[in-house]
């Protein structure tokens, strides 16, 4: 498992070179940024069974069909499991959130993934739906463009619009479980 | 690797929870340490070449060693520092255990080489040279808490 500094150690010394001003320009912003990282990183732990509930009722809601007689979602017992999954990939993706490096989530969780999802019968197409509307959430709570509560409210980090960066790297991770499971 | 970061990930992972408030608390303390550690890494690549040759002329002084050795000492000097500039990056000794002082002793040893010889060269870099002229007090501190480590490594 890499973070955002020894993703720099592991690239630079595959060319055998130390680490300079140049490469170090990013790790400062990402230093200086820790605050604002922190708090996106809270805004996805506080938010979890809101953010996982709402995306797979979104899913079902698009495709009623999953929870009839012989859907993928029928009985509870399989709509259980896809809340379970649901917040499983979000701590994946605020592990990586938090490191500011995906190999976490790629070595731990989407290693694997789909041909699991495969050998179970998981539809793919709606687990990928699932997440993007994760994604759409997470990226509205951290930038503070959703409904509700806003993220920053009575704290001093930041505000919704200095975290856009930082709402753009968490959507890259979503892309990437979605990469994972197409 | 081991870092700040990644530990509290590990271990988060390992039971299965997202990141807790005094998971952020640490890596909060990491990166308030993270400024010294960035400055030290950066005037030590700047400085690296010239630490390397300063040191090993210093040991190659006395005529003790075999002069043929000289350019791989410079090259092995040049080696270490590299891997402290990086644990000065990750913030931990990461770099250095796991590419520099794991199987080592076994490389050394197979080589006939002078263990002796290393630990003057960084004892050199951290008692003779002038650190401080090129980095500020803090960064000097985490530059030599790494050689520190080295040096009773190699010991």
């Amino acid at each position: 498992m890499l973070d955002a500094f020894s993703r720099k150690v592991v690239s630079a010394d595959a060319k055998g070179a130390a680490i300079g001003s140049e490469d170090l320009a990013d790790l400062r912003k990402y230093v200086s940024d820790a605050n604002k990282r922190i708090d996106a990183t809270l805004a996805i732990t506080q938010n979890v069974s809101c953010i996982a509930s709402d995306a797979i009722a979104g899913m079902v809601c698009e495709n009623t069909g999953l929870t009839q007689p012989g859907g993928h979602c029928y009985p509870t017992r399989r709509m259980a499991a896809c809340l379970r999954d649901g917040e499983i990939i979000l701590r994946y993706v605020s592990y990586a959130l938090l490191a500011g490096d995906p190999s976490v989530l790629e070595d731990r969780c989407l290693n694997g993934l789909k041909e699991t999802y495969i050998a179970l019968g998981v539809p793919t197409s709606n687990a990928i739906r699932a997440i993007e509307i994760m994604k759409i959430a997470t990226v509205a709570i951290m930038t503070e463009t959703n409904t509700g509560r806003k993220m920053f409210k009575g704290i001093n980090s930041g505000s919704g619009a200095q975290c856009q960066d930082i709402a753009a790297e968490a959507a890259s991770y979503f892309d990437l479980v979605i990469e994972a499971l197409s | 690797m081991k870092s700040a970061v990644t530990t509290v990930v590990s271990s988060a992972d390992a039971a299965g929870r997202f990141p807790s408030m005094s998971d952020f608390e640490s890596v909060k303390g990491s990166f308030d340490r993270a400024k010294s550690r960035l400055e030290a890494a950066e005037k030590l690549a700047s400085c690296i070449d010239k630490f390397t040759n300063l040191a090993v002329d210093a040991v190659y002084q006395n005529s003790s060693y075999e002069q043929a050795n000289k350019d791989k000492c410079v090259r092995d000097i040049h080696h270490y520092l590299r891997l402290i500039n990086y644990c000065l990056v990750t913030g931990g000794t990461g770099p250095l255990d796991e590419w520099g002082i794991s199987g080592m002793r076994e490389i050394i040893r197979i080589q006939l080489l002078p263990t002796a010889a290393y630990v003057e060269a960084f004892m050199f870099i951290r008692d003779e040279i002038k650190i401080n002229e090129v980095m500020s007090q803090q960064a000097e501190t985490e530059f030599k808490g790494l050689l520190d480590y080295l040096i009773n490594a190699l010991a």
